[in-house]
């Protein structure tokens, strides 16, 4: 019957999935929800999977359920339904079935259309028999049960009575904070760096391995046969380089410190070089640019397993990227377009991403950004974005 | 085998705090038999549900701490050849050296399983394992039945037990692992909240003490760049360290000095940066 309020979900970017929208209705069929109160919660711990989702969900359920009146359910909206349905369909058949009450076989066995039928058929099904529940989503979004009233059992709550109506307490967005566009704290970036690891058994086999042990002495039928293994260690390298010249990176000044601090306790084996817009024949040491100049093709001599991260918001005047003496600094001219060492470096560095504090939205403004873009993956330097960027660091 | 009907339901417990939001979804997950998924900031009492739903409703609870280490097959059971080993040599206890049964223990999904009555399984940190335990382990609590391969028996639940899950982690888990639980975040408390859980721990808590402490911890919670917020748990622990210092004055902490900064700031960083606030604050 809310079909609509999964596809404006849907529509607002927030990740539902059919089935846990099956679920909410079996919620609703066992009379599990008998007041908008209860819809905004149970809803959302069906449906929402994150926190960051919140107070989007929160804003979409509020412009639902502020007093206006349910449209009829047309078959206008279900081409995006099938859709999703469809392919939670091919992805995971077992759940699909047991949130249509049908065994798995029977599922495999219908043809599309039939599923989008059986589907059809479910909702109107709930439909009819919702027929009540409906007016008192409409009615406003005042609950007539009454607030904490609607425990007949008798349960009662301690703590905080919430004389507001659920439409009230998502306007309030209380969860604003937690919104996916929210800055990016150390401790995110903490979290999502952690998956950048890299544990390999290194050095001589001087462990127990207490578990093989045991297994290999049971098969031995009791004789005592004692197995070593390697260590696991950490072995990942990693090379941070940052853009810290030039005004047009001064606005992301603290996202960049947010990383490096980071990286700097997170990783045992780091180097941290700086550029300015570009790279040319050197990398800094110093984020003076100064004192500790690298040449660029001396890179060749790292680990080619390490992993390159640049950062920088790759926006610069074209020249200055494709020209053989682009660099503002006369004595970077050495007569090699800045395109070309970044292209070296890529490919030296197999596992490398740029991570663009810039806005993706606004990445196709800038060319700068899409020729670099082509030589890099490059990623925003979000919360998202550096997720992608560590899942593009580890896949072998 | 599986019991059906929710005859009861959860209404908070006698240590724990329970807001109304909270405990529908506790309910609507008991009633459709799914896990639920907790995340929050520490010391926001996500372990403390688990508790004090056992509690309220009088089922045994049984804690998986998950450990980074962890093979789900050690939270299902465990073959203990080890033993088994040690009485084919010597062969000197009661137990049945050709029986591999006398050397099966249940893990802790097992116990749950196997208990004779519905039991609340509480599922802690759960982010600390990798991917393929935690959605190896939603497999096994989905069909709610597992194998001992060694002995080719299958362990079906007597009652499916109410699970908890608890999650400390900013990153999500993977998408199947929460297609099939229902989620909750539980956000820091409010002042009033607080007060409430306070008043819980303190019952005779001197007024003055709570309103000095609780808007010195909150004024706390907000200098900038803390990489470990107190929470909860660390606000309960410092007002007891106040109230046993018989030279504590709550007139006094208005005006600067903070005292057992300690107990609310665990990492050295962040503490140097309390005291900083602490000194700064008493200067003006």
């Amino acid at each position: 019957m809310f079909i609509d309020f999964f596809y404006q979900l849907k529509n607002v970017g927030i990740p539902v999935s059919p089935t846990s929208f099956l679920t909410l209705q079996k919620a609703l069929n066992m009379g599990l929800i008998n007041s908008i109160d209860e819809f905004y919660t149970s809803a959302r711990a069906i449906l929402i999977k994150s926190e960051r989702y919140f107070d989007v969900y929160d804003q979409a359920f509020a412009h639902r359920f502020q007093g206006v009146e349910l449209p009829e359910y047309g078959g206008l909206m279900l081409d995006e339904v099938t859709r999703a349905l469809l392919e939670e369909w091919l992805e995971d058949p077992a759940s699909l079935a047991a949130a249509l009450d049908m065994e798995e076989s029977d599922l495999i066995n219908l043809t599309p259309e039939e599923l989008i039928e059986y589907f059809k058929k479910r909702l109107n099904d709930q439909k009819g028999r919702h027929k009540g529940g409906r007016t008192w989503i409409g009615t406003g979004g005042t609950s007539p049960v009454g607030h904490s009233g609607y425990h007949p059992e008798g349960m009662r709550v301690g703590g905080v009575s919430r004389n507001k109506s659920a439409v009230k307490v998502a306007m309030e967005r209380r969860y604003k904070d937690y919104s996916r566009r929210g800055p990016l704290t150390q401790d995110m970036m903490g979290e999502a760096l952690k998956r950048l690891r890299n544990m390999i058994p290194v050095g001589p086999k001087d462990t127990v391995n207490i578990d093989e042990t045991i297994y290999q002495t049971m098969k031995n039928g009791g004789e005592i046969e004692i197995v070593f293994s390697r260590r696991l260690k950490d072995r990942l390298k990693v090379i941070l380089a940052i853009d810290n010249g030039g005004w047009s990176m001064d606005t992301y000044i603290s996202v960049v410190q947010t990383l490096f601090d980071y990286a700097r306790d997170q990783f045992k084996d780091l180097k941290t070089y700086f550029f300015h817009n570009t790279v040319y024949d050197f990398l800094w040491e110093d984020p003076s640019r100064i004192n500790k100049p690298m040449r660029v093709e001396d890179f060749f001599s790292f680990d080619p397993q390490t992993r390159l991260i640049m950062v920088g918001d790759a926006s610069m005047a074209p020249y200055e990227l494709m020209a053989a003496d682009g660099s503002i600094h006369v004595e970077e001219r050495s007569g090699k377009p800045s395109i070309e060492q970044l292209k070296f470096l890529a490919q030296i560095f197999p596992h490398c991403v740029w991570m663009n504090p810039v806005s993706s939205q606004i990445w196709h403004h800038t060319p700068t950004i899409s020729t670099i873009g082509q030589i890099f993956p490059m990623f925003e330097l979000s919360l998202d974005g550096l997720e992608g960027a560590v899942n593009h660091l580890m896949t072998k | 085998m599986e019991n059906k009907t929710v005859n009861s339901k959860f209404s908070g417990a006698s240590q724990y705090i329970l807001d109304d939001e909270l405990a529908s979804i506790v309910n609507v997950s008991m009633a459709l038999e799914m896990p639920l998924l907790l995340k929050g900031e520490p010391g926001t009492g996500k372990t403390m549900l688990a508790h004090a739903i056992a509690e309220s409703l009088k089922m045994p609870l049984i804690v998986l701490n998950v450990k980074s280490s962890m093979k789900l097959v050690d939270a299902l059971y465990q073959y203990d050849t080890l033993t088994r080993l040690n009485d084919s040599r010597f062969g000197d206890s009661s137990r049945d050296v050709s029986k591999i049964e006398d050397y099966i223990k249940m893990g802790k999904i097992g116990q749950a399983f196997t208990s004779d009555i519905r039991t609340v399984l509480l599922i802690d940190e759960i982010d600390k394992a990798d991917t393929d335990f935690q959605d190896d382990m939603l497999d096994v609590l989905d069909q709610m039945e597992f194998d001992i391969i060694e002995i080719d028996r299958t362990i079906k639940s007597k009652y499916r037990p109410v699970i908890v899950i608890t999650s400390n982690a900013k990153k999500d888990l993977s998408d199947p692992f929460l297609g099939r639980c229902n989620f909750h975040h539980i956000a820091f408390p409010d002042p009033e909240m607080m007060r409430k859980i306070v008043m819980v721990h303190f019952p005779d808590i001197d007024s003055n003490l709570m309103e000095t402490a609780m808007s010195t911890f909150f004024e706390l919670r907000k200098i900038e760049a803390i990489e470990k917020k107190p929470a909860t748990r660390e606000l309960i622990n410092w007002i007891r360290a106040l109230k046993t210092d018989p030279d504590f004055n709550p007139k006094m902490m208005g005006k600067g000095d903070i005292p057992f900064l300690g107990i609310l700031f665990k990492k050295s960083q962040d503490y140097k940066k309390a005291v900083n606030f602490s000194s700064h604050r008493n200067s003006n």
